[in-house]
């Protein structure tokens, strides 16, 4: 009977450990929250931020704060855990550390949806820009649509493999077909079409707040109900089915959900890559492969991430910006080399 | 009293049928073992019985039910299955893996309870893990690892054990160790089992019932005295046998063979 509570005891430990992990990750959020405020052409101290946010300062602070970096914070971290936690589902259903977002062609359905209206309405691109996250989770969502159809076969339902490898197909299509349009496109679209394809944060505006916190609530809370579901799928079909997995039905649940909430994270800050890849993985190496764990801490590692991208892009060549997206990417390139290298053996 | 019945069942991938009518019973609380060559459609029926592959005519029967027409969940409680080469995600310790085998008793969110926990680690007991338990399961060696799945597949609690080559990529020693598991469950608690195994001997010696497959068809079945037969073994592998009596467990095992001269 003791050795039992040792048992449980270790489990126990294993739990707290993890617990605490993910509290460190929230923790890290709100210091580059503070760092966030602080950074940019007018600075915030943190006094200054708690002060403002609790009504107490100048109005100039007021502006800057609610009506600039707070929402913009917001999306970097909204998108940030979205794009994550879609990469963490995707790479559960397909067993593939290698599967994120931007592998099933996510991204560039909404980059080709956003780049066909502007080439097709140039006059009108200044102007529209709330209908460009429309456009773009459209555009995601008729990618993801095409691929399962093609991926999908009678009798044997939706192999992970055959997934991935037309989602990478067809993102291929698409980027040469955006390649072709590019040619329509005057200097000043092409310019704006280049900038969201590179993933800034450029709807830092409450508007897109509200467009992407409902995606985010909804779907980041089931994906997390699904967790034991998730662990059983990464087991691979057959031992999925013998732990009584409804396996097509629940692929397909987490398949919609892991593409509901990259497109609506893509929607809004355009083409950010790697974090669906770096950000369940990070988080793996740092709590293991149990979802119930995995899932909350990709989410964090994934806003985290942005947040300190975005922030970085920021201040490097203060006063202009370097988008988020790149920021991410120059992180991310080296750390998908070095993930490479480390799958060979 | 049979276990699983298969009757009259057509399976296969997409176009091409690997088995053809085929019907057979697998007596309750046994230990039931397929033979045949390569190819011959053994892993194939184990997976119908199994509810992995869906058959293209006839039914396989749990409890007098066809699989097909029960919840998955519900088979899952009934029925665990160990396939081939079952690969676990990197990172997880023995004892969460073997949790996993709970899956099917857990509902909602479904943190592990109380009964959980006790199967688990009853699970871990009796396949001789206690000192691994905290360990990465891909830091143990192929024996070991057998045994986690296996552990995994006790822990689902469940009457029927269905294992695909449990033994294979083992060395001798640990062959028997896992067969001798199997065997002691089946014997203490009336677990049926059914596998394939391609070691004749062990096949011979560890079960009670025999289904001998060539080319998706059944050639015979009955207990080890009527399958080990040398013109049995003939018609299955094509090859003339030596069959003798086994000094530990008095069954037929196939002392040394040779190809069969083909017919001009």
């Amino acid at each position: 009977m003791k050795e039992k509570n040792n048992k449980t005891h270790t489990q126990h430990r294993a739990k707290t450990k993890n617990l605490i992990i993910i509290g460190v990750l929230g923790l890290l959020i709100v210091v580059a929250f503070m760092i966030s405020m602080n950074t940019g052409f007018i600075k915030l101290t943190p006094l200054e931020v708690i002060r403002t946010l609790f009504g107490l300062g100048t109005e100039k602070q007021h502006l800057i704060l609610f009506e600039f970096r707070l929402p913009r914070i917001i999306i970097a971290v909204l998108v940030g855990m979205g794009l994550a936690v879609s990469g963490c589902v995707l790479q559960g259903i397909s067993r593939n550390a290698l599967a994120d977002p931007g592998i099933l062609g996510i991204n560039a359905g909404a980059g080709l949806a956003v780049m066909l209206f502007i080439s097709f309405f140039p006059s009108t691109a200044a102007t529209p820009v709330f209908l460009l996250p429309v456009l773009a989770f459209f555009g995601a969502g008729v990618t993801a649509v095409i691929i399962y159809s093609l991926a999908y076969k009678r009798h044997e339902g939706i192999s992970p493999m055959r997934l991935l490898l037309t989602g990478v197909a067809v993102a291929a299509g698409i980027s040469s077909a955006m390649i072709v349009l590019t040619l329509r496109l005057s200097p000043e679209n092409y310019q704006f079409v280049a900038t969201w394809l590179a993933g800034s944060i450029w709807g830092s505006n409450w508007k897109f707040v509200l467009s992407l916190l409902p995606w985010i609530l909804v779907l980041i809370p089931f994906v997390f109900s699904k967790a034991r579901v998730l662990n059983v799928l990464n087991l691979g079909d057959l031992t999925a089915t013998g732990l009584g997995a409804s396996i097509e039905k629940e692929r397909r649940i987490l398949l919609a959900a892991a593409v509901g909430l990259a497109g609506a994270s893509v929607s809004v800050s355009g083409g950010i890559g790697f974090v669906g890849l770096i950000g369940p993985h990070l988080a793996r190496q740092l709590v293991g492969s149990r979802h119930q764990f995995l899932i909350p801490a990709a989410a964090l590692t994934g806003g985290l991430l942005v947040l300190v991208a975005d922030t970085l892009g920021r201040w490097i060549l203060q006063p202009s910006e370097i988008p988020a997206g790149i920021v991410v990417a120059v992180i991310g390139a080296p750390y998908f080399l070095y993930l490479l290298s480390r799958l060979k053996d | 009293m049979s276990a699983i019945k298969v009757d009259q069942v057509a399976i296969g991938y997409s176009n091409t049928l690997i088995i053809d009518d085929l019907s057979v019973s697998i007596p309750e609380k046994k230990i039931t073992t397929i033979i045949g060559p390569n190819g011959c459609g053994k892993s194939t029926l184990l997976k119908a019985i199994s509810r992995v592959l869906k058959t293209k005519r006839g039914a396989v029967y749990l409890d007098g039910r066809a699989i097909h027409q029960l919840e998955t969940k519900e088979v899952a409680k009934k029925m665990a299955i160990l396939p081939q080469s079952a690969n676990a995600p990197g990172g997880l310790t023995v004892f969460e893996l073997v949790s996993y085998g709970r899956f099917p008793h857990q509902s909602g969110f479904g943190s592990l309870k109380k009964e959980d926990y006790e199967y688990i680690y009853w699970a871990i007991d009796v396949t001789g893990l206690n000192e691994f338990k905290d360990r990465p399961v891909e830091a143990l060696s192929g024996g070991q690892r057998q045994r986690v799945w296996i552990a995994m597949a006790l822990a689902q609690d469940t009457e029927i054990l269905i294992l695909d080559e449990p033994t294979t990529y083992l060395d001798l020693a640990h062959q028997l160790d896992i067969l001798l598991l199997l065997q002691r469950l089946n014997e203490e608690e009336g677990r049926t089992i059914v596998m394939v195994l391609h070691d004749l001997n062990h096949a011979s010696r560890f079960s009670d019932y025999m289904i001998a497959m060539k080319n998706g068809k059944l050639v015979k079945e009955g207990t080890p005295e009527e399958v080990m037969t040398c013109p049995n073994l003939q018609l299955v592998f094509n090859i003339e046998a030596r069959i003798a009596t086994c000094p530990f467990s008095d069954n037929p095992i196939c002392l040394s063979y040779q190809l069969c001269q083909k017919d001009r």
